[in-house]
């Protein structure tokens, strides 16, 4: 009897633990979900008394609205620019500094992260002084070979390109230590039997770097779209707020142009009910099938 | 081939490597230099790193036309009290995922981590209800409420704690070492590397926020620094150029010195991050 009674005094210190965070957790962030999924249902303008249920209305509308379609394009072309520059890249740096040079590589670690813990607001104001296609360094040098720079800010297609460089700006480095990490775990002398026997860097690093550190690999995969994605934001913002004509709006910024700018509330809610399924489902995915492939590949 | 010997070799990754260190360098050197330089040597030579006649004189303009003091103190603030919730409810979590067997336990755990892959926008239109419902629209009070509680600080904790030996607890409760005894003395000093480390990325992740203080915030005197920024980026571009690099610096500043003093417990944390 008196095991169970301390059994029970414990759960409840373990709870007393907990509550702070599940608090805030259940009132910021679990409660917030659920009203959003609700919004999503109702046809609101986030200040009047009234809301009108309208069912599936605003999915329909969003189905609807050719924009919809474009800004689905533009984050999917978010997410490969990303997932080259912020996932690719980093991981056949992490590799080459781990396991080619010998000289420098604290140097490197330190200087390639140093931009993550600037903000991107200053990451995005230096880059439009940096990039201004008149008057910036760039442009300055491009002008001595001949060049003149587009207008990107203007221009379909490159301004996405550019607003994700800016993002990688802050974001490589971060995603650079993490697969450094990840990479280093690979058994040292499996690599250096490799290299003597000569065997190629880029066989090297598909065929045994890869598989071998595929889980912190996967990790950095998703999260580079998962927070990616919201990283973006900030740059969209600052520098095109979404334009030209939705050219550079991808689905968390037109969440949120909908929600504060044009007060749709509905719509806004059911976009980011979408984004939400979206990264459900990569979790899920990270979960179900990935997870056993790496099981599969490490054994 | 010697194309393919040059790529196995050193030099050639070198010589990358570097290129990438200057790209990553340049914005801030940039940056550095210009708010340094007169309005028009800064646009007449934008491009080199040391200014001709140094002068202070943009950095006496930020300060005087903005309410600069009261925007860095707001920042400050901000930073400082979520930084020590964030602390607090992680400390406290982890130690009872770690030490205590509860009903629901894994199912929290996955709960808490999970998080970490919900869509701000999800949560700001009812988030943006609740502040503005206990009237804290405009002032970092309502900025700093729904951030007192953070998934990776309780994910990097936890993960640090399990390195503690099990029976290290056990003796001390053996020994009458109450509860707030064993937390004070034994898994602190422990844990102390994770708490610092996941304290100081806190303080800077608050420090750099952008999205949701831009929904809150309404008025100057109420800003943090990266709002205060945003006001210099103008399309028009116009005479605020050399300006607009003092406040980068100026927003850059605090981050930068916490980075070179705790390099090695930042780099370790961020790295520890992405392992399971």
């Amino acid at each position: 009897m008196g095991k169970a009674l301390l059994i029970h005094k414990n759960q409840i210190i373990a709870y007393l633990f907990i509550v702070p965070s599940l608090v805030i957790f259940s009132l910021f962030l679990i409660w917030p979900g659920i009203y959003t999924i609700y919004l999503s249902f109702l046809n609101w303008n986030l200040i009047s008394p009234d809301k009108e249920f309208v069912g599936f209305g605003n999915y329909v509308a969003l189905f609807q609205d050719p924009n919809t379609y474009k800004i689905l394009i533009n984050t999917f072309a978010y997410i490969v620019i990303l997932l080259m520059l912020n996932c690719f890249l980093p991981y056949v740096l992490s590799f080459i500094l781990e396991y080619v040079i010998t000289k420098g590589k604290n140097f490197y670690k330190k200087v390639i992260f140093l931009p993550s813990i600037i903000s991107l607001v200053v990451g995005s104001m230096l880059y439009v002084w940096i990039l201004n296609p008149v008057s910036g360094p760039v442009a300055v040098l491009f002008k001595m070979l001949g060049i003149s720079l587009p207008f990107w800010s203007n221009t379909n297609g490159l301004v996405i390109v550019v607003l994700s460089l800016i993002t990688s700006w802050k974001v490589f480095g971060y995603n650079f230590i993490v697969l450094l990490a990840g990479v280093s775990n690979v058994p040292r002398g499996v690599i250096e039997a490799a290299r003597l026997d000569n065997i190629p860097l880029h066989k090297i690093f598909f065929q045994i770097v890869l598989p071998m550190s595929s889980a912190t690999g996967i990790y950095v995969f998703i999260m580079t779209i998962v927070q990616g994605l919201q990283y973006v934001f900030t740059p969209v913002s600052v520098i095109t707020q979404g334009g030209p004509n939705y050219a550079s709006s991808n689905l968390i910024y037109h969440s949120y142009q909908d929600a504060f700018v044009l007060y749709k509330t509905g719509q806004s809610a059911a976009l980011s009910t979408m984004t939400l399924l979206l990264f459900v489902l990569l979790l899920f995915l990270e979960f179900k099938f990935v997870e056993k492939r790496v099981y599969y590949a490490s054994k | 081939m010697p194309v393919n010997k040059f790529i196995n070799g050193r030099l050639f990754w070198h010589i990358l490597l570097l290129l990438f260190s200057i790209m990553m360098l340049f914005p801030l050197l940039f940056a550095i230099s210009n708010s340094f330089k007169s309005l028009s040597e800064s646009y007449n030579n934008m491009l080199s790193l040391i200014p001709g006649n140094p002068t202070f004189s943009n950095y006496v303009t930020i300060f005087t036309t903005l309410p600069l003091f009261q925007i860095i103190l707001n920042t400050f603030i901000t930073a400082t009290i979520v930084t020590l919730f964030k602390l607090a409810t992680s400390y406290f979590a982890a130690y009872a995922f770690t030490f205590f067997k509860f009903r629901g336990e894994k199912l929290l755990y996955f709960l808490f981590v999970a998080t970490i892959f919900v869509p701000f926008t999800v949560m700001m239109i009812p988030n943006y209800l609740i502040i503005s419902k206990i009237g804290l629209l405009n002032n970092i009070y309502g900025v700093i409420l729904p951030q007192l509680c953070d998934a990776t600080g309780i994910f990097i904790i936890t993960q640090t704690m399990k390195t503690i030996p099990k029976s290290l607890i056990e003796v001390s409760k053996l020994d009458n070492v109450g509860t707030l005894g064993i937390l004070r003395d034994i898994v602190f000093p422990l844990t102390k590397p994770a708490i610092v480390s996941s304290g100081i990325m806190f303080f800077i992740n608050s420090w750099n926020e952008y999205v949701w203080p831009t929904l809150i915030l309404k008025d100057r005197i109420n800003f943090t620094l990266p709002l205060v920024l945003q006001m210099f980026i103008s399309s028009e571009g116009g005479t605020s150029f050399p300006l607009a690099m003092a406040i980068s610096m100026v927003t850059m500043i605090i981050p930068l010195i916490l980075y070179l003093f705790f390099q090695k417990y930042i780099l370790n944390t961020f790295s520890q991050s992405g392992i399971k």
